[in-house]
């Protein structure tokens, strides 16, 4: 997707690395999702009935805060006519804390149950949270470097928010349809 | 914004993954809070009240297992016991030469099923394999489940004791809920839904058990032995 838009002054080199250590992250949680052993068990987030409902609402969680994260971006880059002082760390840390709550999700389905390519559900599920890492990782890197490509924040970003919605929908609405909204 | 933010970001996404890894590698299986300490004791005697000893009689045992006749296999008999060097629980169920096994330490399941000739039970899952020698009130063998190797020796036992399987489905998506229950109390089960499991409510024999408010209701072999073992 980079290999034709290279404007003066910025260029798309500068992506590689971010996005080269993004597609190693990615590769690497397959690989180990499919190779190990599931152990069936993992350590969580107490407080609710199960692991299946500790990640239901773990990812729910991220979700809204991913729906902050795109509203907060449309008003950093100024598209809605107002930029305030608070928009930045608004952004920063309801990503920050939207990544650290999917953190024991993805531990527990990579940990405890190893990707697994069964239904269409289970398969989309397990490649999405690999890509989802993955591009997470490409934008963190590429967030500090100077002369990227004007459209490398809301293409990466919007990769991020994409992959954890259909992450949520393969999951926490899948558990909320099925078993029911429950704690 | 500092340069080193989204960095610090990773690094704390990978620093809490690390740690949730050791947790989980040193926390002990969910069976042991739910069951009696009763690992030592696995492999020796069969639990006194309810069973005769081994030596006794094959007729007065409770089963009723025709060592002697020409074909030795139990036309119908149930065996659980502890699995040894894993601690987890087996359960074998033999019903007119069709024979089911479920083993489950809590993390890790699997359902067998196969026949029962000749005095053995020889099993297959998914990944999972298990061949037994029937008699003496026990089912004595092995248990292979993906890579790891167990022995075990399960006693005969009768109910409440013994292999309980629950099915349901749900808008679409296949629960299957499964128990072992010792004579001495000691419990084990699982429930998996939708390429996900996880450690199943406890179940009282004879009642129902409650699934994030999906009624299992547990069944005995003679109620899903035909359904699994065609």
């Amino acid at each position: 997707m980079t290999h034709t838009t290279v404007i003066t002054k910025r260029s798309v080199v500068p992506l590689l690395v971010p996005l080269g250590v993004g597609a190693l992250v990615a590769v690497a949680l397959g690989v180990y999702g499919r190779a190990h052993t599931p152990t069936g068990f993992a350590v969580g987030v107490a407080g609710f009935s199960g692991p299946l409902a500790m990640k239901a609402w773990l990812t729910t969680g991220a979700a809204l805060l991913a729906i902050v994260q795109v509203l907060s971006a449309i008003a950093m880059w100024g598209r809605a006519g107002a930029r305030s002082a608070w928009l930045a760390p608004l952004h920063r840390w309801s990503g920050r804390i939207a990544f650290l709550l999917t953190i024991p999700v993805a531990f527990h389905c990579l940990y405890a149950l190893g990707a697994q390519y069964d239904s269409p559900r289970v398969l989309i599920h397990s490649l999405l949270g690999s890509f989802f890492y993955g591009v997470f990782t490409a934008k963190m890197l590429s967030l500090p470097r100077r002369g990227l490509p004007g459209w490398t924040l809301p293409v990466l970003g919007g990769l991020v928010f994409t992959a954890l919605i259909g992450l949520w929908l393969t999951s926490s609405f899948w558990f909320f349809t099925t078993l029911g909204v429950r704690l | 914004m500092s340069r080193l933010g989204p960095v610090y970001t990773l690094a704390a996404g990978a620093v809490v993954a690390v740690a949730l890894g050791a947790a989980s590698l040193k926390a002990a299986p969910s069976f042991q809070q739910v069951g009696a300490a009763q690992d030592t004791t696995a492999a020796a005697a069969p639990p006194a009240e309810s069973l005769p000893a081994p030596s006794q009689e094959p007729s007065q045992q409770p089963s009723g297992e025709p060592v002697g006749a020409p074909d030795p296999t139990p036309k119908k008999a149930d065996y659980a016991g502890v699995v040894q060097g894993n601690g987890g629980l087996v359960a074998i169920a033999v019903r007119d030469g069709k024979a089911v096994a479920y083993f489950c330490d809590g993390r890790i399941e699997a359902w067998l099923k196969g026949t029962a000739e000749n005095g053995t039970v020889t099993l297959e899952g998914k990944d999972s394999l298990i061949t037994a020698a029937l008699g003496g009130g026990k089912a004595q063998g092995r248990l292979q489940v993906g890579k790891a190797k167990w022995r075990f020796t399960a006693p005969l036992v009768k109910k409440p004791s013994g292999l309980y399987r629950a099915s349901a489905a749900v808008r679409g998506a296949k629960i299957v809920g499964g128990w072992i229950v010792l004579p001495n109390g000691q419990e084990v089960g699982r429930v998996q839904i939708g390429g996900s499991g996880e450690p199943a409510p406890r179940y009282v024999p004879g009642t129902a058990v409650d699934y994030y408010g999906v009624t299992l209701r547990p069944e005995e072999p003679d109620g899903f032995i035909d359904e699994l073992v065609r």
